[in-house]
């Protein structure tokens, strides 16, 4: 193109035009070349397949495209394979948010070049000049108070500056050794969620910080996700179906799940369910947008879900199972449910209370595991048997753990009785725990009972079924305090829910009969999503399971188009077993540390040291009282009795007490292992929860990556940063008067500033980094290699570079390396070779541990109760060795444990031959080599069964083996399939059915327990079945062996008895609701330009119109919102879509933009965690028992924050502090 | 000789630097012609020092064509006094004057005083309102000593015929040897002014919409073929 002269241009002002229209119109000298801009604007250079990390549950397929080395736009791919004839397709998936991703790559947030506060980085220099030596230099700034407080202070308030990686990274690495040298390794964490939505990022940090011996924090559990219902009833994390499972169903009710908002990709499933017929039914108090798609929508009173539920039982039980008999239900329920099992009563006076399940020795069979193995009425023999598939024939290892109705023993048929009522010795009255808003009280209920005589005592025993039904109030005319009618209102009638929730009885009855005739008609394609809206609750669990006893007693579960339905979390990581040999490094042999995030957190940041209300106040009127008043002290039980993990462990360094044991004469690992117990017990040693504001118990360093835990998950945010970060806060609680506990050390003093460093990575200046003491410049998800999988569709996608990391970021991959090549060239110099470690390890789901604590019955050994056994009456004890020299090495080659895993090690030779091998020196030489990420996705590829057909035979073959049942042909005709990355780039590819999951795919769409339930597949509970009681000691003084109705615990804003701000205006009391957010995923694309530009931008918090009229707020107000445990600023945003009582701020609305000062605390308005504080519940922390035993993300105390309430108040000045 | 630098050869050497200097900017640095506002670092004492300033040196400006570039003769002929002329260019020069002697200041503390438009002020900035500075603080000077002290030091039968005379390029620097010392500075360093223009945010002194005074409503362009147009 001819470049004009731009001054001669504008001499053309004086020439003469030639004009037209009366001289309205001319004709311009200037050229058309710009709009060749426009005709190019479409046209590119290359086009990608990657993906979006950011635990949307959508993992959609994108093309990206690059023009002029620029990530110009992205596209949804529209190659997903074939849902099949007579079924909607899965493409199109997407949403505006992924489809606004690219704007970020070049957005003014990128985080370009390694960033550290400046006051860290010039004391860091003064004193690495000053010591010469890393280590020195960064023990002389923390352990000087006036330095250590100086960078503390100033984090949140800006000063970072650029620094070079070969710098952060010395001083990181100088950090971990003093750390590890100073306090033990497990001081060091890491926090990163989600390993489904980007595996191989994951993997990066965890992998690195698993061989350190430094913990891994899980998040499922702390981001109040993790439905601790699942694990309770099924013995499994989560497992649900994929979305175009709901075209599949004939009835769904949608509870507490906004699915077009939250599950955008996938909504167009339920519109064409509805073109279907499919009928459907939405559950929410707010008219949100999933309400469109019903056909009645039940506008519930937040948190009273269950008592719907419960009543909706009462229906279901009533009409299905008392008064008519479906025989399809007792059929599913007698196979597949805990119903027919018995459980002996306990005498209680004149009357009785449930207790624990009737055991194989209990009636006096003699066989292995017999506390284990739970016992049904055959009505074939008229006596007791003990069915296939209980967890302890689980661990007999004979080949028979499966549900066929046969005695495990005898292998004689059996056909359990459901209900005892008929030949019952005689009818007892049973006391069970009642709760409602105002009170709660005893229900005493009718039951019919049998009776064994053992050792000269009576047991009582009745069946769940018959307590099911006296706890659902179902009159059988045996008498008890029952409802007489639906219009009765005692528990749990439709009519008695009515004034706790405000649905109609009407409409519970209809929807209660529709839900149950509609299983029946078309064989269980009766389906509930649930979703967050009723799974953050501090009782969540309790509504979970009246809610999912729904799809037990009409036998939905594991059938097609029926069952439940919980989206909360991209949880489901496709390519288990490869994924997790890297991530943990068990290729190395690698022990990892995996630490449950609430637990953490809440001692972390001190937020035990805020408790109000007693735990005998939650207890059950029918259990004497409760073990302790304050939760932390059950978390120090669940610590010691191997329950919980608990890390940091030990008030010593894990090497110290290595060698402290060796010079104390323990040899080898058993006697180690009774040193340690032996030094517990007597108290010389103690885990560091029992004094976790004791400097040498505070938790040191901490990594953030793929996460924004300061602003976005973390809940509690003004403790955070109070105790933990030590800098400005808004917190207005005070610990003075509060509860104290017993088995945790109070110091009145509480400490600031925890932690001596905080790394954070990231592409994006999210609230975390603002916080950070040092921050990572991360690769976006167009940059890198990785992987992605979901439960909502059964492919995993790639994720590829379009274009390679901007400016100066890395990988988390690459960064992580970085990280260990430093760390492991300065080791050499400050260990003289490998070191060993002591550590405690809790009580493994799935594992024998699971057997080690019988009867559901609490023993402490800290008490005399029993001795202290590791692995068995307390956490199992350990000695790992740490080559911190060699870590880099490790971490860049696959080392042997593959060859030693039989469903792996014919794969991993393939793999060998795949992937390049290591060239250095040393003890990685000659192994496959996984410097790249794009090999180390390979590795999980290649070693997972969902990606490959021989792997996925093998771990068949393992569990035939196990049940003596046939698997093999659920993935046989895939067994050639071998994914390589190449594959999946190429177009998404469905994954294999796998034993690492419960349902099959094969020709047919995903939907959990399908295999247990077409091939008498155990599930991995205590009777093996689905669980409708839960028999744990604790359950029971919580009240929560069966289903419930639990009222939300309603904090006040501000106890009567402590100080508040004044007040100023008009105030309204709301409660606080942080559902998920349109225009945003979490704090991702809430800063983007594209998303800000859809709705207001900035915080929001929607209220109704006349909650706002009384408050004297208009609509776009600015306002505070605020109680004891902080304040967040917003505007108003005033509609009639909300009902009156509740405020809406929209979660993890971050805190860079917009944020005023408010008079509250006299610094910015905060976060949406601002006002929140964690609640724990004890229930979760039961551990060594079943199904309730730990596992990572699978079982733990949530971090729940939804029982709140806040002060709503206009703002009187907006002020941006800006001069 | 220093009179024939300071008021022929610099005038020359200035005004030739201003006239190609502009041609030069505007020709290699179109788009980077901006009065670069700096509003969005600091309003409030923008807001009273720009104001005053703005409107204080245009009445300025219109004051210097008058009283310079029109000779006297004119005035005489168009039969207004001496005292009207003087009572004019004292009051209303004066308060010209005396707002722009104040927006400067207030102007130029708050260049050096307000950190974030300091910390983004380039040395071009600095040296303009530098000069600036000077230059109206010595024309108020000027024009204030030599009215008080009624000098009969009259500037329209000296300065005047000077500038007229660089002007039609008959330039007599004799012209200048009476003139009191406060002009001199005032006119060196509104010189120094000019040449350090070109390359200064004070271009957009000529920004101004011109366009708009003669065209169309309604503007076509041609087609023409470019590289990219297939049609």
């Amino acid at each position: 193109m001819k470049k004009r002269n731009r001054l001669l241009e504008k001499l053309r002002y004086f020439q003469p035009r030639e004009k037209m229209s009366q001289g309205w119109s001319e004709v311009s000298h200037k050229g058309r070349e710009w709009e060749d801009i426009y005709r190019q604007r479409w046209q590119y250079d290359k086009v990608v397949r990657s993906t979006h990390g950011v635990n949307c549950t959508g993992s959609c397929s994108w093309n990206i495209f690059v023009k002029d080395g620029i990530v110009a736009w992205e596209n949804q791919s529209t190659d997903y394979p074939t849902t099949g004839a007579d079924m909607p397709e899965f493409e199109p998936r997407g949403c505006p948010r992924g489809a606004s991703f690219s704007w970020y790559i070049y957005s003014p947030l990128r985080v370009k070049y390694p960033y550290i506060r400046s006051v860290l980085l010039e004391m860091w220099r003064e004193s690495l000049a000053k010591t010469n030596d890393p280590v020195k230099a960064w023990a002389a700034i923390v352990e000087n108070p006036t330095h250590s407080k100086r960078y503390k202070t100033a984090r949140g308030k800006g000063g970072l500056v650029r620094t070079s990686w070969e710098e952060v990274t010395q001083i990181i690495a100088a950090n971990l050794i003093y750390t590890i040298k100073k306090y033990g390794p497990d001081r060091i964490l890491g926090f990163s969620p989600i390993p489904a939505m980007s595996m191989i990022s994951y993997a990066s940090g965890s992998r690195f910080l698993s061989m350190l011996g430094s913990p891994l924090l899980s998040f499922y559990d702390w981001y109040a996700d993790l439905p601790p219902a699942s694990p309770q009833i099924w013995g499994d994390q989560t497992d649900v179906p994929e979305s175009s499972d709901w075209f599949n169903s004939e009835y769904i009710i949608v509870w507490g799940s906004n699915i077009p908002l939250t599950r955008t990709p996938d909504a167009h499933f339920l519109t064409e369910a509805r073109y279907k017929g499919t009928k459907i039914v939405n559950v929410s108090p707010d008219y949100a947008e999933s309400t469109k798609f019903a056909d009645n929508w039940l506008s519930v009173k937040p948190g009273t879900d269950g008592a719907v539920a419960m009543a909706m039982g009462h229906v279901i039980l009533n009409e299905f199972y008392e008064k008519n008999k479906t025989d399809s239900f007792a059929t599913y329920a007698k196979k597949y449910t805990d119903f027919p099992f018995l459980v002996t009563l306990q005498k209680d006076g004149d009357q009785f209370k449930a207790d624990r399940f009737l055991n194989s020795q209990d009636i006096d069979r003699n066989v292995q595991h017999g506390d284990w193995k739970t016992v049904v009425f055959d009505e074939r023999t008229g006596a007791y048997a003990i069915p296939k598939g209980t967890v302890g024939s689980r661990w007999d290892d004979k080949q028979n753990w499966n549900l066929k109705m046969e005695d495990e023993d005898t292998n004689e048929a059996i056909d359990p009785r459901l209900s005892i009522l008929g030949i019952e010795d005689e009818t007892v009255t049973v006391k069970l725990p009642y709760f409602d808003d105002y009170k709660k009280e005893v229900m005493t209920r009718s039951v019919p009972v049998k009776k064994i005589e053992k050792d000269g005592e009576t047991i009582y025993v009745t069946s769940v079924y018959d307590l099911m039904l006296a706890n659902y109030g179902i009159d059988r005319g045996i008498g008890g305090d029952v409802p007489q009618s639906y219009d009765d209102k005692k528990p749990f009638t439709p009519a008695w829910q009515e004034e706790f929730t405000g649905v109609s009885r009407k409409d519970v009855i209809k929807i209660a009969r529709e839900f149950a005739q509609n299983a029946i008609d078309t064989n269980g394609k009766s389906m509930i999503i649930v979703g967050a809206g009723i799974n953050h609750w501090y009782h969540s669990d309790t509504i979970y399971r009246a809610v999912l006893n729904l799809v037990l007693m009409v036998g939905s579960q594991g059938v097609n188009g029926g069952g439940w339905a919980h989206y909360v979390g991209q949880e489901k990581l496709r390519p288990k077993e490869g994924w997790g040999t890297l991530a943990f490094a068990k290729d190395w042999g690698n022990v990892p540390k995996q630490q449950n995030g609430t637990s953490f957190f809440y001692f972390a940041t001190d937020q035990w040291r805020y408790e109000e209300i007693p735990v005998s106040e939650f207890v059950s009127p029918v259990a004497d009282k409760a073990r302790y008043d304050h939760v932390g002290d059950y978390n120090v039980l669940a610590a010691r009795n191997g329950w919980l993990p608990s890390f940091p462990q030990f008030n010593k360094n894990s090497i110290d007490l290595y060698e402290e044991a060796q010079s104390a004469g323990a040899d080898n690992e058993e006697q180690i292992r009774n040193y340690v117990a032996e030094q517990l017990k007597n108290k010389t040693l103690q885990f560091s929860i029992e004094d976790p504001d004791n400097p040498v118990n505070f938790p040191r360093t901490m990594f953030v990556w793929r996460a924004n835990l300061i602003s976005s998950s973390g809940k509690g945010h003004e403790y955070f940063l109070k105790h933990l970060l030590g800098t400005h806060n808004g917190l207005l609680n005070e610990d003075s008067d509060t509860l104290r506990p017993e088995e945790v050390k109070w110091h009145d003093e509480a400490p600031e500033g925890k932690l001596d460093l905080l790394v954070d990575m990231d592409f994006r200046m999210s609230g975390t980094a603002l916080y950070s003491d040092i921050i990572l410049p991360a690769a976006t998800w167009y940059e890198k290699h990785d992987l992605s999988s979901t439960d909502m569709h059964p492919f995993v996608h790639p994720f590829n570079p379009a274009v390679s990391p901007q400016w100066e970021s890395k990988s988390d991959w690459d960064t992580f390396k970085k990280v260990a090549k430093t760390f492991s060239e300065m080791s050499k110099h400050y260990f003289d070779g490998p070191v060993k470690e002591v550590i405690g390890t809790p009580l493994a789901h799935d594992s024998k541990a699971e057997i080690s604590q019988p009867l559901g019955k609490v023993k402490d050994w800290s008490k005399g109760e029993t001795e202290p056994i590791p692995g068995v009456t307390m956490p199992n004890i350990q000695v790992v060795e740490r080559d911190y020299a060699n870590i880099y090495k490790k971490m860049i080659s696959i080392g042997d444990g593959p060859s030693n895993n039989p469903i792996m090690k014919d794969e991993f030779e393939k793999l060998k031959k795949m992937i390049p091998k290591t060239e250095e020196d040393g003890i990685s030489k000659g192994k496959p080599s996984i410097a790249s990420d794009r090999d180390a996705a390979q590795m999980v590829l290649s070693l997972s069964s969902t990606t490959n057909g021989k792997v996925a035979a093998k771990a068949w073959e393992d569990l035939e083996h196990k049940t003596g049942q046939t698997f093999k042909d659920l993935s046989a005709e895939r067994e050639a399939e071998h994914f390589t990355f190449d594959d999946i780039t190429r177009q998404p590819k469905e994954v294999l059915t796998s034993p690492a999951f419960s349902g099959s795919n094969k020709n047919r769409r995903y939907s959990p327990f399908t295999i247990n339930v077409e091939r008498d597949k155990p599930w991995h509970t205590l009777t093996g079945r689905q669980h409708f009681y839960i028999d744990h000691e604790m359950m029971m003084e919580w009240g929560e062996s069966l289903a419930t109705y639990k009222p939300i615990v309603n904090h006040t804003p501000f106890l009567p008895s402590k100080s508040r701000p004044d007040v100023e205006g008009k105030e309204i009391t709301l409660q606080y609701l942080t559902p998920h957010n349109k225009w945003s995923i979490h704090s991702m694309y809430f800063d983007s330009k594209p998303m800000l530009e859809l709705f207001r931008g900035g915080p929001t918090i929607w209220l109704n119109k006349d909650d706002a009229a009384e408050a004297g707020l208009d609509d776009n107000d600015w306002m505070e919102c605020f109680n004891r445990n902080g304040v967040v600023v917003g505007r108003a945003v005033v509609t009639h879509r909300i009902p009156r009582g509740m405020a809406f701020m929209h979660h993890a609305q971050d805190r860079h933009i917009y944020v005023p000062k408010t008079n509250v605390s006299g610094t910015r308005g905060g976060t949406h965690n601002s006002p929140t504080k964690i609640h724990v519940k004890p229930t979760h922390m039961i551990g060594g028992y079943a199904q309730l035993s730990y596992g990572f993300n699978y079982y733990g105390p949530t971090g729940n924050q939804r029982d709140l309430n806040v002060v709503i108040r206009k703002l009187k000045e907006v002020d941006w502090l800006e001069d | 000789m220093a009179d024939q630098f300071w008021w022929v050869i610099f005038p020359y050497l200035v005004m030739t630097i201003f006239i190609f200097g502009h041609l030069y900017r505007f020709q290699t640095g179109e788009f980077g012609w901006t009065a670069k506002s700096s509003e969005f670092l600091e309003k409030k004492r923008l807001k009273w020092g720009s104001w005053l300033f703005h409107i204080g040196v245009i009445f300025v400006f219109f004051g210097h064509v008058a009283g310079l570039l029109i000779p006297v003769k004119v005035y005489y002929a168009l039969g207004v006094s001496d005292e009207f002329y003087h009572t004019m260019a004292v009051w209303g020069g004066g308060i010209a004057g005396l707002m722009a002697v104040v927006g400067i200041f207030l102007l130029l503390i708050r260049r050096f005083s307000v950190k974030r438009v300091r910390a983004t002020s380039s040395l071009g900035d600095f040296i303009a309102i530098i000069l600036l500075t000077i230059t109206i603080v010595a024309g108020l000077v000027a024009t204030g000593t030599n009215t008080v002290a009624d000098s009969g030091f009259d500037y329209r039968t000296t300065i005047n015929p000077w500038v007229r005379g660089l002007l039609i390029f008959k330039p007599d620097a004799a012209f200048m040897e009476t003139v009191p010392l406060p002009f001199k500075i005032h006119m060196v360093s509104a010189f120094a002014l000019f040449g350090i223009w070109p390359f200064t945010r004070l271009v957009h002194v000529f920004s101004l919409p011109l366009l708009y005074l003669r065209r169309s409503y309604v503007l076509y362009r041609k087609r023409i073929k470019t590289a990219g147009a297939h049609k």
